[in-house]
């Protein structure tokens, strides 16, 4: 029992965060079905109940696997997906037709139950971040074989123009989800290994120094790998949502900011011979810039978006008052719209600060790491969180050309939601490792031993 | 590594205040200017699709609901007996917005009114059913009589009861089926509306109270109140001269009465026989254009009533009829004008006299009234969808003191004589006390053309006591049609809506 009382200081704050973000939901579900049918929900005790049973249990399962971890990310996990669910269960009644009732509510559910069951089955089986790196190349073929998985003609599905999708049973998942993670504890692990062969830049290219080929060899074979794949499977946003974690890895890695802005000026080189060369990236392009020259066609998603957000105003129409039907994708991709119609510049605000706090927890467990590893993982892991929440609700209000990515524990899908669960335990992981499970829990004001790298 | 894991800290802030910057540009600067775009048809595609309260009327017909329909759209309005009631209800497009009542009960109907707004917590918060249902004073069965008895001719009956200014009927030939333009197939609307547009006798332009007709011999009941008021005449003197025809002032030309006939003698015979020469002769020699113009605003000419069904015209009687020239040679004297020959005509409901028939019913009402005028109205009350409980109700308020009571009893009794022994003996009903005057207005006074509009104005009820009803019926002239009499073709309308009426 001694695992239990051990940060207790950390886990009291996230119980009670929790209760809060379960009232929250619940107060959201209660204004949402109010809302269409000015009446309160009858189920309104036994969801509270849920949410909040789903969410401490997680919260147990925490305070003995992980007692010492940070104590903000379980309760805006829980409460983003509460949010999610809320407006998911929303849009099911006006996605529904008469004879096919919409049912990703119910679907939601379920891997939301799954989510929260991966990330204690993750806490549980990774007691150590450092057990990880000896998986690496494991991983590097796991990920890379589930990144070409829905190119296989029996079980590849293309949905919506995209084939990034398995048809498994009666479920379809994306494998492209998984394998970010895959290839994050990876590339954490090499480059962290090999960054003083990175750094030590002896083989000269005209006025650069660059590491041997040999030793960069793997990370661009498996970047280029992925890369190659998605643009084949036509997914823009997890292409640079790949690029853009490897870039981040490798600056942190190597300390050098060289590799940063390379990586950034290959990137726009790159994004412009796609623009040139890809319809469907012109198509996204002429969306972003000139979405009123074609708002009925190539336009019509993000113009609806820009609607909706604008009758949105600044608090909203309230749950439930709304139409974010109306813009395609309004469950999935689209959620921030839907939020931002329905709950108004406060609520989407609200949104974004949950995921900058993410964000900020996340990377002070990396700030917190002891081990290279752990801290490279812990960035690439809260990278690929904020980067991908970045990317879409930017693609949303038309700060960058629209890419497709679900917005973290947000957004209909299970595949998503269960990575990120993932994603959220390992983060957890790590930050629970950066103490040395002292025998009681700090005192208030005590601070907190120096870290070293 | 600190250090990047830091400025990636910091550029993930950073990035992530850029979207709060273009949240707030999006959300709050650019607002209006997106919800105002003509793509963005959210806010009317809401208001289109939401539940709309009914229309019923007085005796409980529902004649305007909503129905929930696939498509577009959550719902659509339908209009029971569309044709009968389209010149009251209106129609509510998506595309050409709403008339009638559909207009002027817009907020109550939608919910969106401010009391029922903060009706209860959760109607403010839900869309669930927050709409009001109006009542209207229209009496399905005088609507339907009025209708029957109009048939195919292009026309209109307005009744409406005088102490309140209920409106019982209204109704309007040329009609128009409302549900062809509220129709959530918009093609179908938009072509239904075109063919409106350019439909003979402009059955959108309700003749009741959008368009105006020369008044004709139904102005007479105005000239006698001015005479009467201004202390000029009494019912029984002076005695008018019996002839054919009246000499206009200043002019060579003269003024026949009705069919070449000799008529005349005090105002009560005047009016039963409704003799030109005399209230010609009575506008212009005895008042005058100051009293006849007062007398005729003061009965709410050159103005327009308040009326809750919008767009409705203005009723005209000309005030402007040049300098003095000299003065009359009765007594007592009144103002000889340039305009003196146009002022008699006036006197007459001709010249550049134009009235509604809503504004005859008016004029009805209110000799009916004791000279109160009362504002006419066809909705009666706002009742809450779930409940029942009225939210608002129309007060009778009176619009206009025209007359005073005592010359508004005379000219009443002028009126019982039109019944009794003139031109509208076809309305005597026993047991009832029922007024009228006839009017036969030529189209365009002084041309070739025969063609008339048939006018009759009435009031009825129990014998000493407040008329019950006020009416007017005008069945308008159609090129090529003729002559048609007041007495002749109106009033068989008038006995319908009195029969109607009294036999329910």
């Amino acid at each position: 029992m001694k695992a239990f009382f051990v940060g207790r200081h950390r886990r009291n704050g996230e119980l009670v965060l929790i209760l809060l973000g379960g009232l929250v939901t619940t107060g959201a579900y209660v204004l949402a079905t109010a809302g269409r049918l000015s009446a309160i929900p009858a189920n309104a005790a036994p969801f509270l109940g849920v949410v909040l049973g789903l969410f401490v249990a997680a919260h147990f399962v925490t305070r003995f696997l992980a007692p010492e971890a940070d104590g903000l990310l379980l309760p805006l996990a829980g409460l983003l997906n509460g949010l999610g669910y809320v407006f998911i269960a929303r849009l099911d009644v006006d996605l529904a037709s008469q004879d096919s009732p919409s049912t990703l509510a119910a679907q939601q559910a379920v891997w939301t139950f799954l989510g929260v069951g991966l990330y204690s089955l993750t806490l549980l089986v990774v007691r150590r971040s450092r057990d990880l790196e000896q998986y690496r190349y494991i991983l590097l073929f796991a990920g890379l074989g589930l990144l070409v998985l829905p190119l296989m003609p029996v079980f590849g599905q293309t949905i919506n123009g995209s084939r990034i999708w398995v048809r498994f049973g009666p479920v379809n998942f994306q494998p492209g989800e998984f394998a970010k993670v895959a290839l994050a504890i990876f590339f954490a692990s090499y480059l962290v290994d090999k960054r003083e062969l990175f750094l030590a830049g002896t083989w000269k290219l005209g006025p650069f120094r660059l590491p041997e080929p040999k030793h960069v060899a793997p990370v661009l074979l498996a970047w280029g790998v992925s890369l190659l794949v998605m643009i084949s499977q036509k997914d823009l946003g997890t292409s640079l949502l790949f690029f853009m974690l490897f870039l981040i890895m490798l600056w942190v890695a190597t300390e050098r900011l060289a590799y940063l802005l390379s990586g950034l000026v290959l990137f726009m080189g790159g994004a412009y011979v796609a623009w040139t060369q890809f319809g469907h990236v012109q198509v996204r392009v002429d969306g972003w810039l000139n979405p009123w020259e074609d708002p009925r066609g190539g336009g019509y998603q993000v113009v609806e978006a820009q609607f909706g957000l604008a009758s949105g105003g600044i608090t909203g129409t309230g749950p439930g008052r709304g139409y974010p039907h109306r813009v395609p994708a309004s469950s999935t991709d689209f959620i921030f719209s839907t939020v931002g119609e329905e709950l108004g510049l406060l609520g989407a605000t609200a949104v974004l600060i949950a995921f900058v706090l993410m964000i900020g927890s996340g990377l002070r467990a990396a700030l917190g790491a002891r081990r290279p590893f752990s801290k490279l993982l812990a960035t690439g892991l809260t990278g690929l969180l904020g980067v991908q929440a970045f990317i879409i609700i930017a693609g949303v209000i038309r700060v960058l050309p629209l890419t497709g990515v679900t917005l973290p524990f947000m957004s209909y899908g299970g595949s998503s939601l269960l990575a990120n669960y993932a994603i959220l335990a390992l983060i957890m992981r790590i930050s629970d490792e950066q103490t040395d499970r002292p025998v009681d829990a700090p005192t208030a004001g005590r601070r907190r031993r120096p870290v070293t790298v | 590594m600190n250090r990047q894991i830091r400025q990636l800290g910091i550029a993930m802030l950073l990035l992530f205040s850029l979207l709060f910057v273009r949240l707030n540009w999006v959300q709050v600067y650019t607002a209006d200017e997106l919800t105002a775009n003509p793509l963005n048809t959210r806010r009317v595609v809401r208001d289109f699709g939401q539940q709309r309260g009914n229309i019923v009327t007085a005796d409980g017909v529902v004649i305007a609901e909503s129905v929930e329909v696939e498509g577009r759209f959550d719902r659509e309005r339908r209009y029971v007996d569309g044709p009968l009631y389209s010149h009251v209800t209106g129609y509510f497009s998506f595309e050409f917005g709403a008339t009638g009542v559909e207009r002027t009960y817009n907020d109550e109907l939608s919910g969106h009114s401010a009391t029922q707004r903060f009706e209860s917590f959760f109607d403010f918060f839900g869309d669930g059913d927050i709409s009001a249902d109006v009542s209207l004073t229209l009496d399905s069965q005088m609507q339907q009589a009025a209708a029957n008895a109009l048939g195919e001719r292009r026309g209109s009956v307005v009744a409406l009861d005088p102490r309140t200014g209920a409106v019982l009927a209204f109704y309007s030939w040329p009609t128009f089926d409302p549900n062809m333009i509220s129709n959530t197939d918009l093609d179908a609307a938009r072509a239904a509306k075109t063919a409106l547009d350019g439909a003979p006798g402009e059955p959108l332009l309700t003749s009741a109270h959008r368009q105006v007709f020369p008044p004709g011999s139904t102005f007479k009941v105005i000239t006698a109140i001015s005479g009467l008021e201004n202390g000029v005449v009494t019912a029984t003197s002076p005695l008018f001269p019996e002839v054919v025809s009246y000499d206009l002032p200043l002019t060579n030309v003269s003024l026949q009465n009705f069919g070449g006939q000799v008529c005349g003698g005090d105002l009560a015979q005047s009016m039963a026989r409704s003799c030109n020469t005399t209230f010609a002769q009575l506008g212009a020699e005895y008042l005058g254009p100051a009293p006849m113009t007062a007398t005729a605003e003061r009965f709410g000419f050159n103005d327009t009533p308040p009326f809750d069904i919008p767009l409705t015209a203005q009723s005209r009687f000309p005030n402007d009829y040049g300098v003095q020239l000299g003065v009359s040679d009765q007594t007592p004297p009144a103002p000889i004008v340039e305009g003196s020959s146009l002022l008699a005509q006036a006197s007459i409901g001709q010249f550049d006299v134009r009235a509604t028939p809503l504004q005859m019913a008016l004029v009805a009402a209110g000799i009916a009234n004791g000279g109160n005028i009362m504002e006419p109205h066809v909705v009666d009350r706002v009742i809450d969808n779930d409940g029942g409980e009225v939210l608002a109700r129309v007060e009778a308020e009176v619009w206009r003191q025209a007359a005073v009571p005592g010359v508004a009893a005379t000219t009443a009794n002028l009126m019982v004589g039109v019944v009794e022994s003139g031109t509208a003996t076809s309305l005597a009903r026993s047991g009832l006390t029922v007024g009228a005057k006839t009017g036969t207005a030529e189209v365009n006074a002084g041309a070739d053309s025969q063609d008339t509009h048939a006018w009759v104005i009435a009031f009825a009820g129990p014998a000493n006591a407040t008329p019950e009803l006020a009416i007017a019926v005008i069945v308008e002239a159609v090129p090529g049609g003729g002559q048609q009499t007041g007495g002749g073709t109106a009033a068989p309308l008038v006995a319908a809506m009195i029969d109607t009426h009294f036999n329910n």
